[in-house]
């Protein structure tokens, strides 16, 4: 895309949908938006179908808020929760199909690079814990080994939630499933470590509890793929239907499972920490610039 | 008819502390005004989850948001 595609042409704005015109003055192309802004500005995922109290919904919306650069970014999803509310942005988005979604982003990478050598264009795969550990493995795999330059984003609801309730390779053991009522019977898969040891150079694991928190590992996971290679994020969002959590305790759930299994972990190499810092440095220095 | 939230601006603004906004999953749905430093509900928006209650009266205590029934034509 690009700022000048955002723009209403002069004499078009009263024929424009409302909600468009609300996205462009009030919106956040153009702009860094503080996360913690949320609720005073037109945010780019529009209203979706995903379900009531669905804490994936939720950790969207925070990740399209911490979006560093909306305008030059392209989102990939494929079947399963995710794309239900992925689709619903103001921010192209590519639907690959069931597990490709690695495959794709990084020839899109590569051909980005080639035709706007001059800008920088931000590729970012979200998909479930089923389109990126279990049926596109193979492709998210490789696309780790052979170090492409983009984010991939697990939203981990533990299980197939779109087709009845399938137990996944990241359900935890034991765990009794509408359609697997036998329990299953093998660990969770480690998907951090395998990243890690698959050569990305960013990989966190966090639950979403704290949105400052997410906005911070969105923003490092992205500014870090940009310059050196693969990153990977590792969410929990839970499937409160699948795992029968009452809407009002999702939260209280995601704080629970953050102090068990899903504590916050974040690791990178040497050379992208000197980077991260140097860029925070220079925001908080901006910020405080603009205060005064 | 469906339940959604309603904020009680009157003790809200007393408060000025916006966790809610912050944890609501639906976008622009729990909006804040500078003006009067209070949350407000879209009320077309909210699917009736009751995080935000579960943040204001179970988290912080402050009891200032409640669900609501809504009838057609509200």
């Amino acid at each position: 895309m690009g700022l000048e595609y955002v723009r209403i042409s002069p004499g078009f704005e009263r024929y424009m949908p409302r909600d468009y015109v609300d996205l462009v003055k009030f919106g956040q192309f153009g702009k860094q938006v503080d996360v913690m802004q949320l609720g005073q500005f037109k945010e780019l995922v529009e209203e979706h179908p995903m379900c009531a109290g669905c804490y994936m919904a939720y950790f969207i919306r925070v990740f399209y808020a911490a979006l560093p650069n909306p305008e030059d970014t392209i989102v990939l999803g494929t079947a399963g929760c995710a794309r239900l509310a992925l689709s619903q942005a103001a921010v192209p988005f590519i639907y690959g199909n069931y597990g490709d979604t690695n495959a794709v982003a990084s020839g899109l990478k590569r051909a980005l690079t080639i035709r706007f050598p001059d800008k920088v264009k931000d590729v970012v795969v979200i998909a479930g814990d089923g389109g990126l550990m279990d049926i596109g493995f193979g492709m998210t795999m490789h696309s780790w080994f052979r170090g492409e330059k983009f984010t991939t984003i697990m939203v981990d609801n533990e299980v197939y939630g779109n087709t009845g309730g399938q137990e996944s390779g990241m359900s935890p053991k034991g765990v009794q499933l509408k359609m697997a009522p036998l329990g299953k019977k093998f660990d969770k898969i480690n998907a951090v470590e395998l990243a890690q040891v698959a050569g990305c150079v960013y990989v966190a694991r966090i639950s979403p509890t704290n949105p400052k928190r997410i906005a911070k590992v969105i923003r490092r996971a992205i500014y870090a793929a940009r310059e050196f290679g693969p990153t990977f994020i590792h969410a929990y969002t839970s499937c409160n239907i699948e795992y029968s959590i009452p809407t009002r305790e999702v939260l209280k759930d995601a704080r629970e499972r953050e102090k068990k299994d899903f504590k916050f972990y974040e690791w990178m190499t040497d050379e992208v920490k000197e980077y991260l810092e140097e860029i925070e440095r220079k925001e908080k220095e901006k910020a405080k610039q603009e205060v005064k | 008819m469906y339940f959604v939230a309603e904020v009680n601006e009157k003790e809200c603004a007393k408060y000025n502390c916006k966790q809610c906004v912050l944890f609501c999953p639906e976008p622009n749905c729990l909006n804040y005004k500078e003006s009067g430093h209070t949350a407000w509900v879209w009320y077309d928006r909210c699917k009736g989850c009751e995080i935000c209650v579960y943040v204001c009266s179970d988290l912080l205590k402050r009891h200032c948001i409640e669900m609501v029934m809504v009838k057609s034509g509200d």
